[in-house]
């Protein structure tokens, strides 16, 4: 399997769906099982948004991982009393303020488990630099999500896999081209080194930063609401990092300045960014520049023609274009499989 | 009262619990249950536990040891719902047996460190014959599941569901699923009963790790602030406090951050009332802030801010500061000041041994009714011998009481231009003299003055003063 000695280069990967339904789960359920099959110990979490079963959008089930022994699992307390199968619990944590805490335990059979683990950015980066450390496992995985709804990034592994399919669009030229652009916002150039570690630690409000790499409270609480888009506007400052959110309009509004070309947005990671294609590359054409402080190698691209209507692309058409869109490896699991 | 009420009456109490080391929210919620204690015995055996850690804190040998108690500390799980689910004799789950085990080995490394740490009070209970129950086969792991030498049926009940497979046979893995279900509840309904005979001693390390590292956190506070173990004063003679060179936490740290350091000052109560005069930005305030932190510090079992201090242990301690509105209950501050004194009054008429600091009594109202009330008021502690420290503008009441006086402005005083809002306080001694002839500064003209207050308006006012 090609991508499976990709990811064994890296110590930590998430798998990201571009939206529900593009095969995200049956991606990360073909990970786990080459891992094992490979030898390789791995950590599994997801990152926590909602807890419910049922994903009450489009009322499909909610997606089940499949562990196989000896491989390290951290999910919700609740969700790990009701997994049907033995194993060992190697940690609690009541730290994260998540109902009843988080349980580590190593699978002692293969079994079913919903997952939900660190549900913000700072959890979900300590347990994937810590994982490898504390349960010796060579890849700490992270089933990840783009949501509005989740506060942690999965932008905090070293390398990502981005699933997407039929479930976003139907119609094959706009899923080529969302998914594009997705590409795009991974591919956004990273803050210098020297001030990564210091936006890292800043995670709201609105920020200049001068050359020297000093930064400026604005006093603006985030770039979400109208009055703090205006208030961003008028700073008139040219150097802005935005850890959280940066919505369309805020982004709209940047673009449509009088002076664009040399103005430089700073964002957390590309899944902070929740815009429009046209408004992204308008800005960028203008002669703006955005870059990101967290960044990740995207590694594959794995495609699912099935939409949960039913309705499905052709497969082989869409991996061929797919592939020339985005000049990376792209996948049809459920061939993968066969 | 209880510590965590007090920290919203005496200011600068709270932002020493901010400094504090502590793990979380955990020692916390017992430090703030912490009584006020009125018993010197109980008080002189706190500050014993207090100087040993302090000793070992202070030690450079024992560095890593320290090091390795904090880190300890900070794995400590709040498990009051485990231990609650404990007491209430229900069936524990297997997070909840997972979250005893890993206390009772936590427990274990902890009796180790703080036994070569040489720190014997308040020993922990050993814990093995729990570490025993949740470690059956003695692997010393800290991890845990239902192990299969719980129970032969457990096993074999195991056995036979891992030869069965979901996919191709539904209905019967699903039947013997649910008797691994119900052997591994059998287990865990006898593990719980078992864990229950233990419930006295969990409660009790869990409760005594807490006040640990209270002590231990004290004993930080201690060093970075090098406060000082109180004694505490006989009742025999007249003395009833003396603190020298005391200092104010909060407001040192804030003045340092400006580059001025807090001038300490030194103080002697006898019983009975005490007037505090002096004049504006002189300091009377923070006089009184201080010597309630100290009190109120003491009687916590903590060490204090100071250079040296004996102290009487009271029954109450009240701080009456007169900004206090209630517009909430419709009070004006004159009004909220009058009935937080009948309090007093009312304390003072049942023989509470207490200490009385007022700032300012009636300063809302009429001076010659003003002055009337202060002088009631130096006149009922006196009779009734209740150690009072009253700040007050009101001069020339010819009372009989003893009177302090803040030096003041020192007799170099600058020349307009030199002071300003920023360095006034540097040609202010802050420290407390005798006062005989009960006169009080009047110099709030000359420092609106120095303030840079308008002149025509200052040279107006200048026409009023008698």
């Amino acid at each position: 399997m090609p991508f499976i000695d990709r990811i064994r280069k890296y110590k930590s990967l998430s798998i990201v769906g571009l939206e529900k339904n593009t095969g995200k789960t049956e991606c990360l359920n073909y990970v786990l099982r080459r891992m094992a099959q490979t030898q390789t110990q791995v950590a599994v979490t997801s990152i926590g948004i909602d807890g419910e079963r049922v994903d009450l959008v489009k009322s499909t089930p909610k997606p089940e991982i499949y562990v196989e022994p000896g491989m390290y699992f951290t999910t919700l307390s609740r969700y790990y009393l009701e997994k049907r199968f033995c194993a060992e619990i190697c940690e609690v944590d009541n730290d994260s303020a998540v109902s009843g805490g988080l349980v580590t335990a190593r699978a002692l059979e293969k079994g079913k488990i919903v997952l939900a683990g660190p549900s913000d950015t700072v959890s979900l980066a300590r347990w994937v630099e810590q994982a490898p450390l504390k349960w010796h496992v060579g890849l700490a995985l992270v089933d990840g999500a783009l949501s509005r709804m989740s506060l942690a990034s999965p932008a905090v592994t070293e390398a990502m896999i981005l699933t997407t399919g039929a479930a976003y669009s139907a119609n094959m030229s706009r899923l080529l081209g969302r998914t594009r652009f997705v590409y795009d916002t991974l591919c956004l150039p990273a803050v210098p080194k020297e001030l990564t570690g210091r936006l890292a630690e800043v995670v709201r409000g609105v920020w200049a930063v001068d050359e020297r790499g000093e930064l400026k409270d604005l006093g603006i609480h985030s770039g979400l609401h109208a009055q703090d888009v205006a208030k961003i506007i008028h700073s008139g400052e040219r150097r802005i990092y935005i850890p959280g959110v940066v919505s369309n309009t805020l982004l709209d509004k940047l673009g449509h300045q009088k002076e664009v070309s040399g103005m430089e947005l700073i964002i957390r990671d590309f899944s902070r960014l929740f815009t429009e294609p046209d408004v992204f590359y308008r800005f960028l054409k203008e002669g703006g520049m955005i870059s990101t402080v967290l960044q990740t190698n995207l590694i594959a691209v794995c495609i699912n023609p099935w939409s949960p209507e039913g309705y499905h692309l052709n497969a082989r058409e869409l991996e061929k274009r797919m592939q020339e869109v985005l000049g990376l490896p792209v996948y049809n699991i459920k061939r993968l499989e066969q | 009262m209880k510590f965590g009420r007090m920290t919203e009456h005496i200011d600068g109490l709270k932002y020493l619990v901010g400094k504090l080391e502590l793990s979380g929210s955990r020692p916390l919620r017992y430090l703030m249950q912490t009584p006020f204690c009125t018993n010197r015995q109980e008080l002189e055996s706190g500050y014993d536990i207090l100087q040993s850690a302090l000793d070992l804190v202070l030690d450079p040998t024992r560095l890593s040891d320290c090091m390795r108690l904090n880190h300890l500390f900070s794995q400590i799980h709040d498990i009051q719902g485990t231990l609650q689910a404990v007491a209430d004799k229900r069936v524990l789950d297997e997070i909840e047996l997972f979250e005893i085990k890993y206390f009772a080995f936590l427990c274990s490394d902890f009796s180790s460190l703080l036994n070569d740490m040489g720190f014997t009070h308040e020993p922990l209970y050993p814990l093995n014959e729990v570490t025993a129950i949740l470690d059956p086969d003695g692997t010393g792991v800290v991890s845990f599941y239902i192990y299969n030498s719980y129970s032969q049926s457990l096993a074999a009940a195991r056995d036979r569901l891992r030869g069965t497979d979901p996919g191709e046979q539904p209905g019967e893995w699903e039947t013997l699923r649910q008797a691994v279900d119900k052997a591994e509840l059998e287990v865990r309904d006898e593990l719980s009963r078992r864990i229950n005979n233990y419930y006295g001693v969990l409660r009790e390390n869990f409760d005594t790790l807490a006040r640990i590292e209270i002590w231990f956190a004290k004993a930080y506070l201690v060093k970075r602030y090098r406060l000082v173990r109180p004694e505490f004063i006989p009742d025999s003679g007249p003395e009833f406090l003396t603190i020298e060179e005391m200092f104010h936490p909060h407001i040192a740290d804030a003045l340092e951050d400006s580059g001025i350091s807090f001038q300490p000052v030194s103080i002697r109560l006898e019983k009975g009332p005490c007037l505090l005069t002096g004049a504006n930005m002189s300091g009377k305030t923070v006089v009184l802030k201080t010597v309630s932190l100290i009190q109120t510090l003491a009687q916590y079992g903590f060490f204090v801010p100071a250079g040296k201090a004996r102290l009487t242990v009271v029954e109450e301690l009240f701080l009456v500061s007169g900004d206090r509105q209630d517009p909430l209950r419709g009070l004006s501050s004159f009004a909220a000041e009058m009935l937080e004194l009948n309090r007093i009054f009312a304390a003072v008429k049942k023989g509470t041994c207490m200490i009385v600091l007022i700032d300012e009594p009636a300063r809302t109202t009429n001076p010659n009714e003003g002055m009337a009330l202060v002088s009631a008021l130096a006149d009922f502690f006196t009779l009734h011998r209740t150690t009072a420290l009253i700040s007050t503008h009101f001069g020339d009441m010819n009372l009989s009481c003893r009177k302090l006086r803040v030096k003041g402005f020192t007799s170099q005083s600058a020349v307009p231009g030199e002071v300003n809002a920023q360095n006034i306080n540097k040609y202010i001694d802050y420290s407390l003299v005798e006062d005989m002839d009960g006169l009080v500064p009047e110099e709030a003209l000359r420092i609106a003055r120095l303030l840079g207050v308008d002149a025509s308006f200052l040279e107006l006012a200048k026409k009023y003063v008698k």
